[in-house]
């Protein structure tokens, strides 16, 4: 391996002839007011090296000869193309226009100009984030990019993001992307303490983004190889421009609250609801209402023990339970940045203090941090860099949602019940139904700190003007402590006055790579060579330490613990060793070739499967550069592009391919047992995938867009597949089973109107199809059981699959399922068949939980100094299961609170309803595999509006001021749904997986937020 | 060229250091198979992982009591926790898919495969501690083997030719997964063999003490209340007999002080071990008690029926204890972090009392001695010409709430909750998993 490489760069270094190179600078301005234009592309005619002007429009640039040719483009003016002569300043104006299709974007260990682009790379840039009143920058990416799909799992401050690249890519393994922030590869280890996980992204502060390039195809990824089959986000930081210094403030206030309700029963009806549900029971076994052992003796005794000091058969509301969850928080943000340099030296440093209150109350999130990113020329050939951020969060946690303690269960506690007692004490069981949730909220606290350290350093060495080394090295931080007690009157603490633990993760991942460039330009050939090596190494570890025995609530740390009852600490690793190459070549920019290969190494294979090797190719013809084509007065342009490529998903636990004894203890004494079965040819996932794509730009390119058709095979998946219990073990992994995605996407921008009034529009869409080729040998299905969403071939992953409801018998109210009892070949025998009896009725596929289309449309209207920005983003074709359902709509069958539509149950013979008749202590309807449970999930979201004012400057210029902006921004302002749970973008934190998604379960419903902003620039 | 030489090293240095040795990690928290069964001292630890393995929730940490009361209640005990896996038992209304039922089997297995693990590597034990160990491992494999029987198999017929479908035996312990794996049921004959072949072998190897672990009299023990289900009444007495004249327990004057403890009392022949720093997955106490002591939520109220059974003066009532206004919870399992009694003196003295009484024989002690012997231990007035009625009465009362029920029910051939013994709904689904991952097996009728 290694003297290959050796012999590919001294194959590099022949090839590589030094020419006579020189540089050209000069300022780029607008026509029209002579305005410097901030970050216009400039690029040499028929290379591939580029370079975009600062904050005075200047720039410099490196030209071979004097006949090359600068082409400068800057999005909505009209591009030039000048040929440099022997001018060493080459100033350059440029009229408004339409173009959309040239710039420089992102990609793995490089650039690259977007029209010789033969991959499929979405890029939001910085500005389409910015100022965005929302925790993390994925909530800010949601329907920005054609086929991401983004969910939040519900509506806590800093839960976790869900973000999937063209579909769910794995069933056991990880389908989150590869997040890759300034050439740093971020581990999501070490995330979560507790039951409810952390954003790992939360702590970025996103004022500071340049731009976000999404890889979605297998060309732009497998230079990632095992780490890229699920598509790899790479952030990239502002750095600092030479020219004046510009300091930037914005300042943000505002408000968020919960974007739906559920209607609950009120305390007249609930009495009435559970007084009828008793007499049922009790009509059902033969039972006079007012015998002692009846149930309406009991609902009556239960009544009298939910209204504490208050009279039930008053029938007062005491209680608003779900008001007692749900709240009005405050959102304040703030962000100071500077940035600047001169011809030696660039700077951009930031720092930025933010507080987003939850919806729930309780819950909160502060995060600060400072960014430092610097980099200079040490020699005329040698650029160095070092990049240094600094973030801290504060994380006020509420339960998961499968707690008693977490907020919005207590929705299930009785209207009739108070919440305080005569002395003020909040009311506990057995006056609660459940727990009181509000007691964790007084005498309970749950805190998580975070802190990280991302600090890379970079040098970039030019060894001739063609060749060039860079070498990076970064270090990647995190250190989270979460810190709980709970006082004597806690669910938690209540037996054991007081329980608090502390608990102590702590993730330290390096990076190190060295990648040797190669280009060279010569007539209408342009070719580079990029070839490097990368290792990277991670380690988490975790201490935890528990106590109970306080000597009163006071107490906040296990210093005062007089029981420790608990500690442990562990130690994980991994990592990665690799070898990448990539080679691309274009004629005329016309026709375009792009090779790449990557050999990964991974600690987390078995001894026998340890190297993989990642291959793609892509190729693309721009058609309008075609004499043919060429000044076409509507096509202005069109590439045609294809890819294929193979990468890979090494996303697994540590250590699976091992045979491994565990340790435990009974009675004081170290003990062992077996808890893994060795499998030492387990090895990576394999995604092989074919993009084709259209590039296209119409009438000067006012409209643009993309269209990609994709196909991506999933093997070798790693399966935890399930073996018969019988062995001793419930799973193991194995590399079986095959999984497919495939889909369309669409993106289209258009300049509806420019000029003094201009607007813009852009439209992305995907479309994917999801499917579960096959399982392990034989299998069909994996079911756990007990929840709804299963993985069956045939159908995508997650899908649900139960009995299929169908209603209530009209004639005794009992609740009815489709028997839908098959045939051999797996057909219906009878659609209308139908039992009262659940354990009768077979399962079938109910829906599906994952959308097939997303989409977002965003269009912005600006007229003098004013700025309308409005995104619309949606998703349809998904189904959510109300995993509380059981409880809160099942026709009271227990005593939580139900939800309103109960009162539609079945009464008398005759009633048709969907709601079946009321028996407490019974079940009638309330299994929760049951298609009862679902509802259509699709919605359509307002999830961005921004008005803005940019003050003239003239008004202030003399204070020193540059420009001011007054602005207001809401976001997931109005929601569009079926769904009538609280929000339909959910899946309950306690469950979430590769396979369930959209449960709804207690959920916190998602934030609408309001905030008022001032941005000013000196 | 000079600059492209260090540029060359420098590469060069960066693949060298980085190179294959950097993939080689090994687990921190976990150790190689070859290197756990290599060793005396590491057996002994695997051993022990086997007794851990038995206290787990499916097992003796708790559901496999409280099932056997559930499945049993017969209007003397209500579920009201939210649970859905124990509601379905309780309600006879499981699915195939019920969790308490998959948890169960998971668990069992575990603890199987773990002792056959040790018998495998029995050869790499001390040849002086060997015959313990292994003794130990099939006592530990036959109790899991008799509750998998209990609640998978379908009811033991005694007399009869028991062909009907058990659990399968698995008897060598799992090196990987293949053809081999798919194991099909044996029958309920041949399970009750296997069970009265380990622990009538552990019983022969076993030393006459072993601390809290199995000794040759828990190995007896466990036997006798076997052959009892079995209706193998002269062999379940004998067994009971041999415990109580080992001498080595004893009844203690106070019923209530049976329960609750940190460490096991004279009357305890095998107990799970629990304390704050080990309570592993003790469940008893979490569905039994209520959030004062350490409880879920009062999942587990006793009703009056089942109150009303007891004499006034009884202790065993005065036991029960009042919370959450006027509901009544079993007091065995109040607090939590503490021993779990699986095995006990006095359900000898009433083994060997009914069987006596059944086969109208006296060995070791008349009936009434041995009936009076539980009897006025709680507290009340010694009794003359007891009937097998009142040996059956005072079983049900004296090891209420022990995990006991269903099984005396299904011996008994009674009824549950109007369901007749033999009834589909008290015999456990084999787990919906179980049958996924393997087709050799056959599903329970009903599910």
């Amino acid at each position: 391996m290694k003297q290959q490489l050796l012999t590919l760069l001294l194959v590099l270094f022949v090839v590589g002839g030094a020419l006579a190179q020189r540089t050209v600078s000069g300022r780029v301005t607008e026509q029209a007011g002579g305005e410097p234009l901030i970050g216009a592309t400039v690029i040499v005619k028929g290379a591939n090296t580029g370079t975009t002007t600062d904050v005075d429009g200047r720039y410099s640039i490196r030209v071979n000869n004097d006949n090359d040719v600068l082409v400068v483009k800057y999005t909505g003016f009209r591009g030039q193309e000048i040929t440099v002569g022997n001018r060493s300043t080459v100033d350059i104006i440029l009229e408004q226009n339409d173009e959309l299709i040239d710039e420089v974007v992102v990609i793995g260990y490089g650039k690259q100009i977007k029209s010789t682009l033969t991959g499929n790379i979405a890029k939001v840039g910085g500005e389409n984030v910015k100022a965005m009143p929302v925790v993390s920058v994925e909530q800010a990416l949601q329907g920005q990019a054609a086929g991401v799909y983004v969910e939040s799992a519900n509506g806590k401050v800093g839960g976790a993001m869900r973000v999937r690249v063209r579909g769910v890519g794995s069933i056991n393994a990880g389908t989150e992307p590869l997040y890759v922030v300034d050439g740093i590869p971020l581990s999501k280890d070490a995330q979560n303490t507790s039951g409810a996980p952390m954003n790992p992204l939360a702590d970025l502060n996103f004022n500071d983004i340049e731009s976000i390039e999404v890889l979605k195809d297998a060309s732009a990824k497998a230079i990632y190889g095992a780490r890229g089959s699920n598509g790899v986000v790479i952030i990239t930081t502002k750095s600092g421009r030479s020219g004046k210094s510009r300091v930037e403030l914005d300042l943000q206030m505002g408000t968020t609250q919960p974007t739906g309700r559920r209607e609950f029963l009120n305390a007249a009806e609930y009495i009435e609801l559970f007084t009828e549900a008793a007499n049922n029971s009790d009509d059902i076994e033969g039972v006079p209402y007012d015998d002692p052992n009846s149930w309406t003796t009991f609902v009556q005794g239960r009544f009298r023990r939910y209204d504490g000091h208050t009279n039930w058969e008053e029938r007062i509301d005491q209680t608003d339970w779900q008001e007692e969850a749900l709240r009005t928080g405050r959102i304040r943000n703030a962000t100071l940045s500077f940035s600047g340099g001169n011809d030696k030296v660039r700077y951009f440093a930031s720092g930025n203090i933010g507080l987003n209150e939850g919806v729930l109350v309780s819950n909160e999130l502060e995060k600060n941090g400072g960014r430092l990113n610097l980099d200079f020329d040490a020699t005329k050939r040698l650029k160095v860099g070092v990049g240094l951020s600094l973030a801290r969060t504060f994380t006020r946690q509420v339960s998961n949602d499968n707690a008693f303690s977490t907020p919005l269960q207590l929705i299930a506690l009785a209207p009739i019940t108070p919440k305080r007692d005569e002395d003020g004490v909040l009311y506990d069981r057995p006056v609660t139904t459940y727990y009181n949730g509000l007691i964790d909220m007084e005498d309970g606290q749950r805190k998580v700190h975070s802190l990280r350290t991302l600090a890379n350093i970079f040098g970039d060495y030019k060894i001739t003007d063609n060749l060039g080394l860079r070498v990076e090295g970064a270090a990647n931080l995190y250190n989270v402590r979460d810190d709980a007690k709970f006082g004597e009157r806690t669910d938690n603490g209540n037996d054991s006055r007081g329980y608090g633990y502390s608990a102590f993760a702590n993730a330290t991942d390096y990076n190190a790579n060295a990648v040797l460039h190669w280009d060279r330009a010569f007539d209408n050939h342009d070719l580079g060579f990029d070839l490097g090596s990368e290792l990277f190494t991670s380690e988490n570890t975790y201490t935890l330490v528990e106590g109970e025995q306080f000597p009163s609530d006071e107490f906040k740390t296990l210093a005062s613990a007089a029981s420790i009852t608990a500690g442990t600490s562990t130690i994980t690793n991994y990592s990665f060793l690799s070898y990448f190459g990539r080679a691309r070549y274009n004629f005329a920019r016309k026709y375009l070739l792009n090779l790449s290969a990557r050999v990964d190494g991974s600690s987390r294979f078995g001894q026998d499967k340890r190297y993989a090797f990642f291959p793609a190719a892509s190729a693309g013809w721009v058609l309008s550069e075609e004499g043919f084509l060429k000044d076409n007065s509507l096509l202005s342009f069109l590439k045609l592009r294809a890819s294929w490529g193979i990468s890979g998903n090494a996303d697994i636990g540590n250590f699976q391919s091992l045979g491994l004894y565990g340790s435990g203890n009974y009675n004081g004494v170290s003990t062992l047992s077996p808890d893994q079965i060795p499998n030492p040819a387990l090895t990576w996932e394999k995604s092989t995938e074919l993009d084709f794509g259209i590039d296209f730009g119409l009438f000067n390119n006012r409209l643009s867009g993309e269209i990609d058709y994709y196909v991506k095979n999933t093997t070798d998946l790693l399966l935890n597949v399930p073996v018969p219990a019988t062995s001793g073990f419930t799973n193991q992994f194995q590399n079986v089973g095959e999984l497919r995605n495939k889909g369309v996407e669409l993106v289209l921008n258009s300049n509806n109107f420019t000029g003094k009034f201009s607007w813009t529009t852009s439209l992305n869409l995907a479309y994917n199809k999801n499917e579960v080729i096959s399982l392990a040998g034989g299998q069909t299905i994996i079911d756990d059981g007990s929840n709804m969403n299963v993985v069956k071939v045939g159908e995508p992953i997650g899908a649900f699959f139960g009995a299929e409801y169908a209603g209530v018998d009209p004639d005794n109210g009992d609740a009815l399922w489709y028997v839908n009892a098959m045939d051999d070949n797996g057909n219906i025998i009878d659609p209308t068949a139908t039992t009262n009896n659940f354990s009768d009725a077979n399962f079938v596929i109910l829906g599906s939980p994952l959308p097939n289309v997303i989409y977002g449309l965003d269009n912005t209207l600006s007229y003098g100094g004013l700025t309308l920005n409005v995104r619309f983003q949606g998703q349809t074709g998904n189904q959510v299961h109300n995993g509380g359902g059981l409880f809160m709509s099942c026709n009271a069958c227990w005593f939580d609170n139900q939800t309103r539509d109960q009162l539609e149950r079945w009464q008398n013979p005759g009633d048709v309803t969907d709601v079946p008749e009321a028996r407490l202590g019974y079940s009638n309807g309330d299994q929760t595999r049951s298609s009862r449970y679902l509802s259509e999930g699709s919605y359509l979201r307002l999830k961005n509006v921004t008005l803005a004012y940019d003050l003239p400057s003239s008004w202030f210029a003399k204070a020193g001021v540059r420009d001011l902006r007054l602005y207001v921004t809401g976001t997931n302002l109005l929601t569009f749904t079926k769904y009538d749970g609280w929000d339909p973008e959910v899946t309950t934190d306690y469950l979430a997986s590769n396979i369930i998604y959209g449960v709804d379960f207690y959920s916190a419903p998602q934030p609408k937020n309001i905030v008022f902003g001032l941005r000013v620039g000196f | 060229m000079k600059l492209y030489k260090y540029v060359l090293s420098g590469l060069l240095v960066l693949n060298l250091t980085a190179c294959d040795k950097e993939l080689d990690l090994q687990p921190a928290q976990s150790i190689s198979e070859e290197l756990a069964l290599s060793t005396d001292a590491n057996v002994k630890s695997v051993l022990l992982g086997a007794y851990d393995a038995l206290a787990q929730d499916g097992l003796f940490g708790g559901n496999t009591l409280r099932d056997a009361e559930l499945l049993g209640a017969d209007g003397e005990l209500r579920w009201v926790g939210t649970f859905e896996g124990p509601r379905d038992v309780f309600n006879h209304s499981m699915i195939a898919g019920n969790y308490e039922a998959e948890n169960m089997w998971v668990d069992a297995y575990e603890t199987i495969n773990i002792c056959n693990n040790v018998l495998e590597a029995i050869e790499v034990v001390n040849e002086e501690d060997r015959d313990q160990v292994r003794g130990e491992a099939l006592f530990i494999r036959g109790m899991a083997y008799f509750q998998l029987a209990r609640f998978y198999g379908q009811v033991y017929e005694a007399g009869g030719g028991n062909t009907q479908p058990g659990v399968p035996i698995v008897v060598r312990p799992t090196r990987g997964i293949d053809e081999s794996s798919q194991v099909s049921r044996n029958s309920v004959e041949e399970c009750y063999t296997q069970i009265l072949n380990d622990l009538n072998e552990a019983k022969s190897l076993l030393p006459d003490e072993n601390g809290v672990q199995a000794g040759k009299f828990t190995a007896a023990a466990l036997l006798a209340r076997v052959y009892l289900q079995m209706g193998r009444y002269a062999e379940a007495r004998d067994n009971a007999n041999e415990v109580i004249n080992s001498g080595l327990f004893s009844l203690l004057p106070n019923y209530a002080d049976i329960w609750n403890n940190d460490d096991n009392t004279s009357e305890d022949i095998y107990a799970v071990q629990i304390s704050s720093q080990d309570f592993g997955e003790a469940t008893m106490t979490v569905f039994f008690s209520v959030p004062a002591f350490g409880g879920r939520d009062g999942d587990i109220e006793i009703e009056q029926k089942h109150l009303d059974l007891y004499d006034p003066s009884d202790e065993r009532l005065a036991l029960f204890f009042e919370a959450n206004g006027g509901i009544m919870y079993s007091g065995k399992w109040r607090e939590q972090y503490r021993n779990m009694p699986i095995i006990r003196l006095a359900e000898m003295y009433l083994i060997r009392a009914e069987c006596n009484a059944r086969l109208g024989t006296s060995t070791g002690a008349s009936v009434d001695d041995d009936y009076n012997a539980v009897h006025t231990r709680a507290g009340l007035t010694s009794k003359t010409g007891v009937t097998l009625d009142d040996i059956l009465l005072e079983r049900r009362l004296e090891l209420a709430h022990e995990g006991h029920r269903i099984h005396d029910i299904k011996r008994l051939k009674g009824s549950a909750d109007g369901l007749p013994y033999d009834d589909n709904q008290l015999l456990y689904p084999i787990p919906a998993r179980e049958i996924e991952a393997n087709k050799n097996l056959q599903q329970n009728p009903g599910y």
